[in-house]
């Protein structure tokens, strides 16, 4: 489903190359859950954004589904991840000044789909945000915020889940909820799930774990 | 998708900077709009106003009888159509008393445009007229009454004919200003001439036929007319109008423009701060809807039609705020136009609407079709540097735009190389110094007290961005400095020019044995008076020995004619010497000063000899000065002028000019009375008319002005808006970390009072080398430094710049820092 070999990403810093990933190789199949788990600055939002094709690599390649993300260009990448890719952020990631319902159509408006109001007010209700419809993101809290987040990443059934520290901005109990929400979904739809966190316990939870250190998968 | 684009629109009203950009496009819109169609609307007026003073629409006039057959011809092509006839002709009363009056006959249909008023006691009130006498009445001119000792409904004769006296004549709208060969009006009807026998052929006469109508009617009919005109007979132009009118609402005009070309500028310099701004603010938004599949096409498209949507709004509410201004503008006229301005057409909308959409094509959509770039990678690391910044490419499509936009409003490339000189001046002196003097405050600031080291702690970190808008601050400084310069520099030269007690009355043909009387008289009532100046009647015959053509064609410049000469000592009041030098008191050499215009139309220089007759002997003078006058100013002037001893040997009279409240005009009578043989003329109706409109043309300037700070106004929020958030993080980050509220706002206010200080001072160069431009070049006036925008130029900026900047930072000592840090 996802693979990627010798995977670099390096970033001109004052001068010099910073080299932030030092030749990742990996697979994931299909209907897996992953963690990958590792000290803060050693680059797993960096390895996360590039097998969701959000940045392009320096060298090495990604392929999802035998699409090789290289030979995609911005947009191309934008298209595919409508399709087949969904996201759930530490920040949320928002927009504040569409409603709960609003965000949720966004991703299916996007792709064009008809009947986006019941679908999205379906994966609400699912979250049980279905009193919350109309209200701002900044009328929520981050609970129910990420849980607005969660909604939209399923509304467009994505293929893929790629969160990255979800509960990073939640308190334990709250974060604890937002998981369960994760799994469940994540069983229900069949999805294939990448989540990022520092969190082992979380990290315990998925099929396998990935541990990152200094740009470089190291065995546990 | 444009359901989401609108929705996302209305939210993100909240933000500021769409007020902002909305605002400033209204205003630009509105001002350019409002602007354009009281000039053309004011244009249209002033047209009908200049054919009041034929009275006529066109007018054709002879020695001899003109065809009736052209009045037929009016007729079918739909015009009114009027006869007058003018002669000069004795007037007797009684026995002994007679007098050479200068008679006008006229036809009931006369005047067709402006109107022609009457009184009922000599010098008195004036009151419309709907027609001329009725047959077998006239009316007199108010000096005859004394003259030929008549009262109202006394009889006078004129030829074989007697008439019965009903009315003072007063003003005709045509009556022209020569003062020259005036004698006193009789008005009577047209078809009353037969019977007094006294129009013979050859006696010295003018025939006058006078036409109006629709402007296409009086088209048609002048192309038919033209080519029957024969030698002697001739078309008067509308041209010859109301020069100090004119003149007055020129020079108003082009400040009028100017202003308008100004709002552009400001405007777009506002919509391309907000347009920033907001696509700053959309760069995360972006991030998420591309995160979840948004294009790059799909987010330019929810862009643009956005935009598209708020330019609609904005023109519409602009182009109905335009149409408000010139409806105020007109509100303030109303009273001073004789005649409807009639429609501006759809024109001024027009360009309304077309600087509309070049403000958002040429400001707004540079920074917001950098969205579409805008990396998704945002949505994992928030830190990461905006794309790309601003191109030089737009700064350079917004500066042609600008300029562009600016020529083609206002038609003139002066006026547009004026505000352009003043904005590289800004531009480059602001960028270079604004750079040297912050980073240089790195060096001397250090030691200073703590709120100082955070204040220039500031500025030097955002060194670029500063050193930008304190060009962008010193822009709409300079430009309201200019606007305020022109503004009072034309009100303070009209007030000088037309002082509440300038001259309104002339006195000619005092004999030199009556001066002293006359001067003791006026002095006695308490009359204001210019000096007496003599005035000599001599031709001009040659040129450096060259005999000049001796014609009437007007239209030969360098031609003979006949000139009012006159002699001082001194260089008269007001005049000022263009080239060469005035001669010392008590010459006696054969010397002469001449008028610039008059100079250049007979092509004279310093050095040159110029021949005269004067009665019948020649004199031949050398020209030592060139002079400029003010025909503006009701004294008497001349174009010229020699030593009086060189002209003491002629036979001379006197004129002067002098100032005589309505209240006082019944002591003209009198003076008549005991002074016959002077002529006074009444110029206070056209002064009143000409203080009227000016005092009009000021409010209207004045409104102007206001708008326009409005627009700087703008530019100035936007400008401060745009650096606001940075400093509110900061500041958040501060009070977090237990820096008092005063510490914080102290050194805001530091910050941004130095910019301010900065933009003061530059906005002020920049600001005299517009006007001087502008005043040189473009108004035809003359220029001097001014030494009170200085100061206020500097102040200003400080303070304005000072409390806007921490007006808007204010929130972030009020709101807690954490809710601060969470909404950025
Ligand atoms: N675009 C970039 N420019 C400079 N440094 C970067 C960039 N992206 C990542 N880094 C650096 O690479 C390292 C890894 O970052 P990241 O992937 O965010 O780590 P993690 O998510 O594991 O905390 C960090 O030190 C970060 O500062
Ligand atoms: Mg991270």
């Amino acid at each position: 489903m996802i693979k990627c070999n010798n995977l670099q990403k390096r970033v001109p810093i004052a001068g010099h190359e910073l080299e932030i990933l030092k030749g990742i190789t990996l697979e994931i199949k299909s209907g897996e859950s992953v963690a990958i788990i590792g000290a803060s600055g050693s680059g797993k939002s960096t390895l996360l954004g590039l097998l969701a094709g959000l940045d392009e690599a320096s060298g090495g390649s990604v392929t999802i589904n035998g699409t090789d993300l290289g030979t995609l260009d911005e947009d191309g990448r934008a298209r595919f991840r409508g399709e087949h890719i969904g996201f759930v952020f530490q920040s949320f990631q928002l927009l504040p000044a569409l409603t709960a319902l609003e965000n949720v159509m966004l991703p299916l408006e996007l792709q064009g789909q008809s009947n986006v109001t019941e679908q999205a007010e379906h994966y609400l209700k699912r979250v049980e945000l279905d009193a919350r419809l109309g209200h701002y993101p900044l009328q929520l809290s981050g609970g129910e915020q990420q849980r607005v987040a969660l909604a939209r990443a399923f509304a467009s059934r994505p293929a893929i889940l790629f969160a990255d520290e979800p509960t990073g901005n939640l308190d334990s109990r709250t974060g604890d909820r937002i998981i369960d929400l994760v799994f469940e979904l994540n069983r229900e739809e069949g999805t294939t799930l990448v989540l990022v966190t520092h969190d082992s316990a979380l990290a315990d939870r998925c099929d396998r774990r990935l541990r990152l250190d200094g740009g470089a998968l190291v065995k546990e | 998708m444009s359901m989401t684009a609108t929705r996302m629109l209305a939210r993100d009203w909240r933000g500021g900077e769409l007020g902002v950009l909305v605002m400033a496009l209204v205003l630009a819109v509105g001002v350019v709009s409002g602007i354009s169609a009281f000039t053309t609307k004011l244009q249209n007026a002033l047209v009908q106003e200049s054919h009041r003073f034929l009275a006529a629409d066109a007018v054709v006039s002879s020695g001899r009888p003109l065809p009736d057959q052209w009045l037929r011809q009016a007729k079918i092509d739909g015009l009114q159509s009027a006869k007058t006839l003018s002669f000069p002709s004795m007037v007797y009363a009684g026995d002994d008393n007679m007098y050479l009056a200068s008679i006008k006959a006229v036809s009931e249909e006369y005047p067709l445009r402006g109107q022609l008023t009457y009184g009922i006691e000599p010098f008195g009130e004036t009151v419309p007229a709907t027609a001329g006498p009725a047959r077998g009445e006239v009316w007199l001119d108010s000096r005859l009454f004394s003259l030929l000792d008549v009262a109202l409904q006394d009889q006078v004769v004129i030829g074989d004919q007697p008439f019965l006296v009903v009315a003072v004549a007063r003003t005709e709208p045509d009556q022209g200003a020569s003062f020259y060969g005036f004698g006193p009006r009789v008005l009577m009807h047209y078809d009353d001439i037969p019977a007094t026998g006294v129009v013979q052929p050859g006696s010295r006469v003018e025939y006058r036929q006078l036409y109006a109508g629709s402007e296409a009617d009086v088209k048609t009919f002048s192309r038919w007319l033209q080519p029957q005109l024969q030698d002697g007979q001739k078309a008067l132009s509308v041209e010859e109008g109301q020069p100090s009118i004119s003149n007055a609402l020129a020079r108003a005009e082009s400040f009028l423009l100017l202003a308008g070309s100004l709002a552009v500028v400001l405007a777009g310099v506002a919509v391309a701060l907000a347009a920033r701004r907001f696509s700053e603010r959309h760069h995360d938004y972006v991030a998420i809807i591309k995160s979840i599949g948004a294009t790059s096409g799909a987010v330019n498209r929810l862009y643009a039609s956005s935009l598209l949507l708020l330019g609609l709004i904005a023109t519409a509410m602009g182009c109905g705020l335009g149409f408000a201004i010139q409806a105020v503008f007109f509100e303030l006229f109303a009273e001073q136009l004789p005649v409807q301005p009639g429609s501006s057409g759809m024109r001024p909308y027009a360009i309304g609407a077309a600087t509309s959409i070049t403000c958002l094509f040429c400001f707004a959509w540079p920074p917001l079709r950098r969205l579409g770039q805008a990396s998704p990678l945002r949505v994992l690391r928030r830190d990461l540097p905006l794309e790309g910044g601003r191109a030089i490419s737009d700064y350079l499509l917004g500066l042609l735009a600008v300029v562009l936009l600016m020529w083609w409003y206002s038609g003139d490339w002066k006026l547009t190389l004026a505000v352009l000189a003043g904005l590289a001046v800004t531009v480059g002196l602001g960028l270079g110094l604004a750079l040297t003097l912050l980073r240089g405050g790195r060096l001397v600031g250090m030691s200073a007290g703590n709120i100082w080291r955070l204040a220039l702690a500031g500025l030097q970190r955002r060194g670029l961005a500063n050193a930008l808008q304190v060009v962008i601050f010193s822009m709409a400084i300079m430009m309201l400095l200019v606007l305020l310069l022109v503004r009072t520099s034309l009100i303070d030269e009209w007030q000088t020019q037309l002082p509440a007690d300038a001259p309104n009355h002339f006195m000619l043909n005092i004999g030199p044995e009556e001066v002293p009387a006359i001067e003791s008289v006026l002095s006695e009532e308490g009359v204001v008076r210019e000096a007496f100046y003599p005035m000599i009647r001599g031709r001009i015959m040659s040129v450096n020995s060259e005999e000049l053509v001796s014609t009437e064609d007007v239209e030969e410049q360098r031609r003979q004619r006949e000139i009012n000469l006159t002699w001082s000592d001194g260089l008269p009041k007001d005049n000022t010497l263009v080239a060469g030098q005035w001669w010392s008191a008590g010459n006696d050499q054969a010397l002469v000063s001449l008028e610039e215009d008059f100079a250049e139309r007979l092509g004279i220089k310093v050095g040159d000899s110029v021949g005269f007759l004067i009665g019948s002997q020649p004199l031949e003078a050398q020209v030592t000065s060139i002079r400029a006058l003010d025909w503006q100013s009701m004294r008497p002037n001349f174009y010229l002028v020699f030593p009086p001893k060189l002209l003491a040997a002629y036979p001379s009279t006197f004129m002067t000019s002098f100032h005589l409240e309505v209240a006082d005009k019944a002591f003209l009578n009198r003076f008549i009375r005991r002074f016959p043989t002077v002529t006074v003329i009444e110029m206070d109706a056209v002064v009143e008319q000409v203080r009227g409109i000016i005092e009009q043309v000021s409010a209207a300037i004045n409104l102007v002005l206001v708008v326009i700070l409005a627009a700087g106004g703008l530019v100035l929020v936007a400008g401060v808006q745009a650096s606001v958030d940075a400093r509110m993080h900061e500041s958040a980050i501060l009070r977090a970390l237990g820096a008092p509220r005063r510490l914080i706002l102290g050194s805001l206010l530091i910050e941004f009072a130095t910019l301010g200080l900065f933009a003061g001072f530059l906005a002020t160069v920049a600001a005299e080398l517009s006007v001087a431009i502008l005043q040189i070049l473009v108004m035809d006036m003359r220029y001097t430094p001014t030494v009170w925008i200085w100061p206020l130029g500097i102040l200003l900026g400080a303070l304005i710049i000072g409390s806007l900047g921490v007006a808007s930072c204010r929130k972030v000592v009020s709101v807690s820092p954490v809710t601060v840090l969470r909404e950025l």
